[in-house]
């Protein structure tokens, strides 16, 4: 029997159609993905079923009753409970507060009982704390129980947020891209998690992802949306084949992609070119040489002694594992930190200590993680404000030839367009900015299979136009198919360089860099292509986590006790130590 | 009666023209800001004694040379007053904004609250405490034009058409001009607008610097229609704050226009009603009553 | 360190029981005050701190309290305390409909709204001639004091009144300290860090946010009822708007987010006027009133640029930071 139907869903957002008569229907014990394009609508379905959005027309029942007039919170306490895209923990609160919110929510509390402290108070927290408990322990988090969710790193805290959803007795299970931020073999994990979580607590899911690996193991069923409208349907093999979806969503590439083991089944591999000689080079004088660049946070130094050489037109990757470093020594190049060491050379001028503005002026441009925008701002305010970084007044036609859906958005306000939209917006002011270098931190975070490799393959564009690319990316089969040269970072620093034929052809050489998920070849990092892998911005205190989270529990115990004999941080010692088990 | 009721009129749409003034140089700051300046009346004040000083007292008023008028004179002692708000403004942010960068939005309007009491106070320990003080006109004060049967002060005009034009043209500022839509890129996220080559700090500069500068504009042309002292313009900011409320706090045209509205509902309902404040009463209800129901869907706008 | 803490707070309350019998009149009747206003802060450590709403009317609910007291005694010849319990009553329920906007505003733009509120009630029904009935008209109530049981207490007996001040805020400190860490103090934390989240996670926004803004409105109100009886009288000046304002002043500077804040606050807002005189008098010295304004707005923006989390909160964390240290060295020793 159907557990949810919803039928002719529309909703509009003053001109776009974000969704346009959908329907579907979730079977009890089902796990249903959906999937589709930016901004096809995906999210927006989501905020209708749990209710902060109310849908222009259609209707959705659950358990046989209409939703219409219930609010969220009584959505979720009969049962619908839901993950958001970018993160919604209660960030000052910890880990286990976190998970007791929902679970207080179930039972009947009153404020009174709880300002005085009653007895009975005390007793339904004792049964709040065990219950909280026992599923942080499920999730692998009960570690963390007393950390604020806010200190965390990203991918622990979308494992929060799905123990939170889970604390919510939930019938039906809303899970807003899951895997993004998490690595490789985190998403394999999480796909049995959520096998094991139907079979535990007996729950239904509706599941978007743009990790079809995760996708095409976890799900029964697929629906598609696309442009707000429904796609296709059918089972996960089906959609796999179907033509119709691979055109709008997966990409040409990607029909054989899924589970397919061998080595060079990568996106781009197929559709971009191999790298070609650069249009000119000036071997000599390398437009960006960085020698010795140390930078960091607070009181921890992240990178130390960096050293780069970047020619015209070339394109050049930098992998390692989260928290190696590679985010915070593009933000010391582009002035958003300033390195505390080294020095940094772009076209002969001394650039180290130049603010950002400065930088940007040269013909050094950096999208960051996160892309940078201005939410308040519309698409074609802010595409003007590439003048500022180099493009000749205020010609946006180039722009738009590329991504022509900007031009029909270009009233829209950056805030409340899809993640890919936004990443287009991101990707053309490069395009106008006419730079010398970019550097391109986690461009497909978040996005789409197809436009994925559309812009991997605007990077080969990048590289005819003689401009050279600093990429990281965490999906190192696909970067590598397009880069010339790859720096492999670890611990904060370079470890090896080497020409991306080499790499391709020597796994080993990259696995070790990826501290922890060593044995797990990166082939499966690379595996359905563009999906929402990141690195989370290493921040100290995130990055320690990661560092820590890393070490076998035996290693950490010894470390704790050895700093707490020699009064030193832990920190420091970690980062010794990890020196010493390199040479 | 009609002559009355467009007399009323003249009084409402001056008295709306001054709120609106006032509530332009809090809106624009909030704009590009994003800070809630309680301080706008205060800044506005302590630049409109500027000019007194130039004007009125003894040292000053004997540099005037011989053969210029008077009130070219006060034109002059305007821009000196003028160029002294500028060089507030920059000072505020040098020395407090630009230390405040990622803090909440209250701490922000609290720290507005501590200059507000630094240059009230300041004020009345340099000019006094309460007393009133000689306006500074811009205008000749007698002259008049009279419209529809009923003289309107030149001073009454400039107030209205100031409010009007300056909000017009800050708007499109806003809108049109690169460096205003810079000024918008860095209120939503500075770091981000650094990496998009936008000067940063000077545009943070620029920002405070512009915000003073209305705030003076908005006193000096104000002064003759209240009891000028150092705190009636101070607190001016209350009430001009029900006017920004009006335009959301964002939109300043909607602002004036606010403003104007105001001014009119406070004073039409006088022909018939005795009571000064009821009036007052019902706008600040009504102003109420329209945020309130202009909000909509607040839950989502967060996620976008 | 929480038992430094507690230990500290102990050692404080001992201070407040014993010092101010020890002090002159008007001393006492700043002690006094003093407690009112920290209840009012408070009351802003509730709604802003946990719940993160943000108010500017907190002196108007003191204000109606304080009003219908004086006017319940006044008019009905009820007995003090139970005139006094039905004024926090109707500050409950202003704050209730006050709450309303913010529903639908939040952060700056709902500040904004509550001043106006703040200033509606200021110029209008606390002034205007019409609602005498409730204001005791331009003169405001007089309260000639109560007894408790054999006890005066009136505006020249104030300890009475003090000691039953410092009770309340005693336990309502305790009572704040026990929400935070429970159910509904989880669930107002909820919606200040995500309304999105808190709502989808079962929390009633309409409902939590309501009982906040009435709970806190009852807090400050509990100040405002017994105000009458320390100072004799009730006007409208003592809850104008500037009174709101500097209620939220005094919280952000000494850490919105934390009780013992208020206590700090309100100390500061009822001795600070009467010591600068005391100072002025003994330097045989007159120092204008607007010196000490000077100074106070510096020290405002200064400490708020340099302590980002109020002065408690700045504080906490650094013996939270010892806190962290002790148990490596417990390791060693183990
Ligand atoms: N609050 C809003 N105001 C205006 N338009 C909106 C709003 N929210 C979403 N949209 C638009 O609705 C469309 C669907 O957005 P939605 O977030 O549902 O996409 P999605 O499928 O989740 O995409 P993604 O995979 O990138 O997360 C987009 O074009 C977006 O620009
Ligand atoms: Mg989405």
């Amino acid at each position: 029997m159907s557990l949810l139907s919803v039928k002719d869903l529309t909703v509009r957002f003053g001109g776009i159609t974000a969704l346009d008569q959908v329907s579907l229907e979730l079977n009890r014990g089902e796990i249903l993905g959906l999937i589709g394009p930016n901004g096809a609508g995906k999210t927006t379905l989501f905020n209708c079923i749990s209710g902060v959005l109310q849908p222009d027309q259609g209707r959705i029942r659950y358990q046989g009753k209409s939703l219409r007039w219930l609010k969220p919170h009584q959505r979720a306490q009969r049962g619908i409970a839901r993950t958001f895209q970018n993160l919604q923990l209660w960030g000052t609160m910890t880990v286990l507060d976190n998970v007791k919110v929902p679970i207080d929510a179930l039972g009947k509390r009153s404020l009174v009982v709880d300002a005085l402290g009653l007895p009975f108070a005390t007793y339904a927290e004792k049964a709040a704390n065990e219950r909280a408990r026992a599923i942080l322990h499920v999730l692998g988090l009960l570690d963390h129980e007393d950390r604020l969710a806010g200190d965390l790193p990203v991918g622990i805290q979308r494992r929060v947020e799905l123990a939170r959803a889970l604390a919510m007795r939930p019938q039906l299970l809303l899970l807003d891209e899951p895997a993004a931020g998490l690595d490789a073999a985190e998403t394999e994990g999480l796909a049995d998690l959520l096998t094991r979580i139907r079979e535990r607590f007996k729950v239904s899911m509706l599941l978007v992802d743009h990790d079809m690996s995760l996708v095409m193991r976890a799900c029964d069923y697929i629906y598609v949306l696309d442009f707000g409208k429904l796609l296709a349907a059918g089972r996960p093999e089906a959609i796999r084949e179907d033509p119709k979806v691979i055109a709008a969503y997966l990409g040409e590439a990607s029909a054989e992609l899924p589970g397919a083991p061998e080595e060079e089944a990568v996106v781009v591999a197929k559709t971009a070119a191999q790298p070609t000689t650069p249009v000119f080079r000036l071997p000599d004088r390398p437009l960006l040489e960085v020698s010795g660049l140390a930078a960091g946070y607070g009181h921890l130094e992240v990178v130390r002694d960096v050293n780069l050489r970047i020619s015209t037109g070339e394109v050049v990757a930098c992998i390692g594992a989260n928290g190696a470093g590679k985010t915070t020594t593009l933000r010391a190049l582009s002035g958003v930190i300033r390195p505390r060491g080294g020095r940094v050379i772009f076209e002969g001028a001394d650039i180290t200590h130049d603010r950002p503005e400065a930088i940007v002026r040269l013909g050094l441009v950096h999208i960051p993680q996160g892309r940078g925008l201005f939410p308040k701002l519309s698409v074609e305010e802010t595409l003007r404000l590439a003048s500022y970084s180099g493009a000749d007044g205020e010609n946006l036609e180039p722009a738009f030839q590329l991504f022509p859906k900007l031009r029909d958005r270009r009233r829209q306000v950056v805030g409340t367009l899809s993640g890919g939209e936004q990443q287009m917006v991101a990707m053309a002011r490069a395009i106008l900015a006419r730079p010398k270098l970019v550097l391109l931190d986690e461009m497909s975070q978040g996005l789409a299979p197809a436009i994925v490799q559309e812009l991997f393959r605007l990077l080969d564009e990048f590289r005819n136009r003689g401009v050279a690319v600093l990429l990281v990316e965490q999906f190192v089969d696909s970067a590598l198919a397009v880069a010339d040269r790859a720096y492999v970072f670890e611990q904060g620093t370079v470890v090896h360089e080497a020409s991306a034929k080499e790499l391709r052809r020597d796994k080993g050489l990259i696995a070790s860099s990826y501290l922890g998920s060593a044995p797990e070849p990166p082939a499966a990092a690379a595996h359905a292509g563009g999906n929402g892998h990141n690195g989370h911005t290493p921040l100290p205190a995130e990055l320690m986590e990661d560092l820590m989270l890393k070490l076998p529990a035996s290693m950490l115990r010894s470390l704790q006790e050895k700093s707490a004999r020699e009064g030193r941080p832990a920190q420091a010692l970690v980062l010794e130590l990890l020196e010493e088990r390199r040479s | 009666m009609l002559i009355q009721l467009e007399a009323y009129t003249v009084i409402g749409l001056t008295v709306g023209g001054a709120l609106a003034l006032a509530a332009l140089g809090i809106v624009l700051v909030y704009r590009v800001t994003g800070v809630l300046n309680f301080a706008n009346g205060a800044m506005g004040m302590f630049s409109t004694f500027v000019a007194w000083t130039v004007i009125y007292d003894p040292g000053w008023s004997r540099l005037r040379p011989a053969f210029l008028p008077e009130q070219v004179w006060v034109w002059f002692a305007v821009l000196i007053a003028l160029v002294f708000s500028v060089g507030l403004g920059l000072a505020l942010e040098l020395g407090v904004f630009r230390w405040l960068v990622g803090r909440s939005q209250l701490i922000k309007a609290v720290v507005t609250i501590g200059i507000l009491l630094l240059l009230q106070s300041g004020a009345s320990l340099i000019w006094g405490n309460t007393q009133y003080h000689l306006p500074v006109n811009v205008v000749d004060p007698q002259r008049s034009v009279m419209v529809a049967r009923v003289p309107v002060g030149w001073n009454q005009l400039l107030v209205m058409a100031t409010a009007i034009g300056l909000s017009l043209g800050l708007a499109a500022f806003l809108q049109w001009s690169r460096f205003g839509v810079a000024m918008r890129a860095v209120s939503d996220d500075p770091i981000a607008a650094g990496l998009w080559g936008i000067p940063v700090r000077w545009v943070g500069s620029v920002s405070w610097m512009l915000g003073s500068l209305v705030a003076a504009i908005a006193g000096i042309l104000i002064s003759p229609f209240i009891n000028f002292d150092t705190i009636s313009l101070t607190l001016l900011v209350l009430d001009a704050l029900a006017a920004a409320l009006i335009g959301g706090l964002v939109s300043l045209p909607l602002t004036v226009l606010g403003g104007f509205a105001l001014g009119l509902l406070e004073t039409y309902p006088r022909i018939w009603i005795q009571s000064q404040d009821f009036p007052k009463l019902i706008a600040l209800l009504v102003i109420l009553a329209v945020l309130i129901f202009r909000a909509r869907r607040v839950l989502l706008e967060k996620q976008a | 360190m929480n038992r430094v803490i507690r230990a500290a707070g102990f050692l404080l309350l001992a201070l407040a029981i014993t010092v101010p019998a020890r002090l002159d009149l008007e001393l006492q009747f700043d002690a006094a005050l003093a407690v009112i206003y920290g209840l009012a802060i408070l009351s802003l450590v509730l709604l802003t701190g946990y719940v993160g709403q943000i108010s500017l009317c907190q002196a108007t609910f003191m204000g109606i309290s304080a009003f219908g007291t004086g006017m319940l005694v006044n008019t009905f010849h009820l007995n003090y305390f139970v005139a006094a319990a039905a004024g926090v009553l109707m500050s409950f329920l202003v704050g209730i409909v006050v709450g309303i906007p913010a529903l639908r505003l939040r952060g700056i733009l709902l500040a904004v709204v509550t001043l106006g509120v703040a200033l509606v009630f200021d110029k209008y029904f606390f002034l205007d001639s019409a609602y005498g009935w409730f204001t005791g008209g331009s003169f405001g109530w007089h309260v000639s004091g109560t007894h408790v049981g054999s006890i005066k207490v009136d505006s020249l007996h104030v300890m009475p009144a003090y000691y039953v001040l410092l009770g309340i805020f005693v336990l309502v400190a305790l009572a704040m300290l026990r929400l935070h860490d429970s159910g509904s103090g989880r669930r107002f934390r909820a919606i200040r860090d995500s309304e999105l989240a808190a709502a989808t996670m079962g929390v009633d926004l309409t409902r939590y946010k309501l009982v906040a803004f009435g709970l806190s409105a009852a807090i400050a109100g509990l100040g405002g009822a017994l105000y009458p009886l320390v100072v004799g009288s009730v006007s409208a000046q003592p809850f104008s708007f500037l009174y709101s304002l500097q209620f939220a002043a005094f919280a952000v500077l000494m850490g919105i987010r934390y009780v013992p804040a208020a206590a700090i606050g309100g100390f500061f807002m009822g001795f600070m006027p009467v010591i600068l005189v005391r100072l002025s008098h003994s330097l045989h010295h007159d120092i204008k009133y607007d010196w000490f304004q000077v100074v106070l707005g510096a020290l405002l923006v200064a400490q708020l640029i340099l302590l980002p989390d109020g002065v408690w909160g700045d504080v906490r964390q650094k013996l939270d930071h010892l806190q962290v240290k002790a148990p490596r060295r417990k390791v060693e020793t183990a």
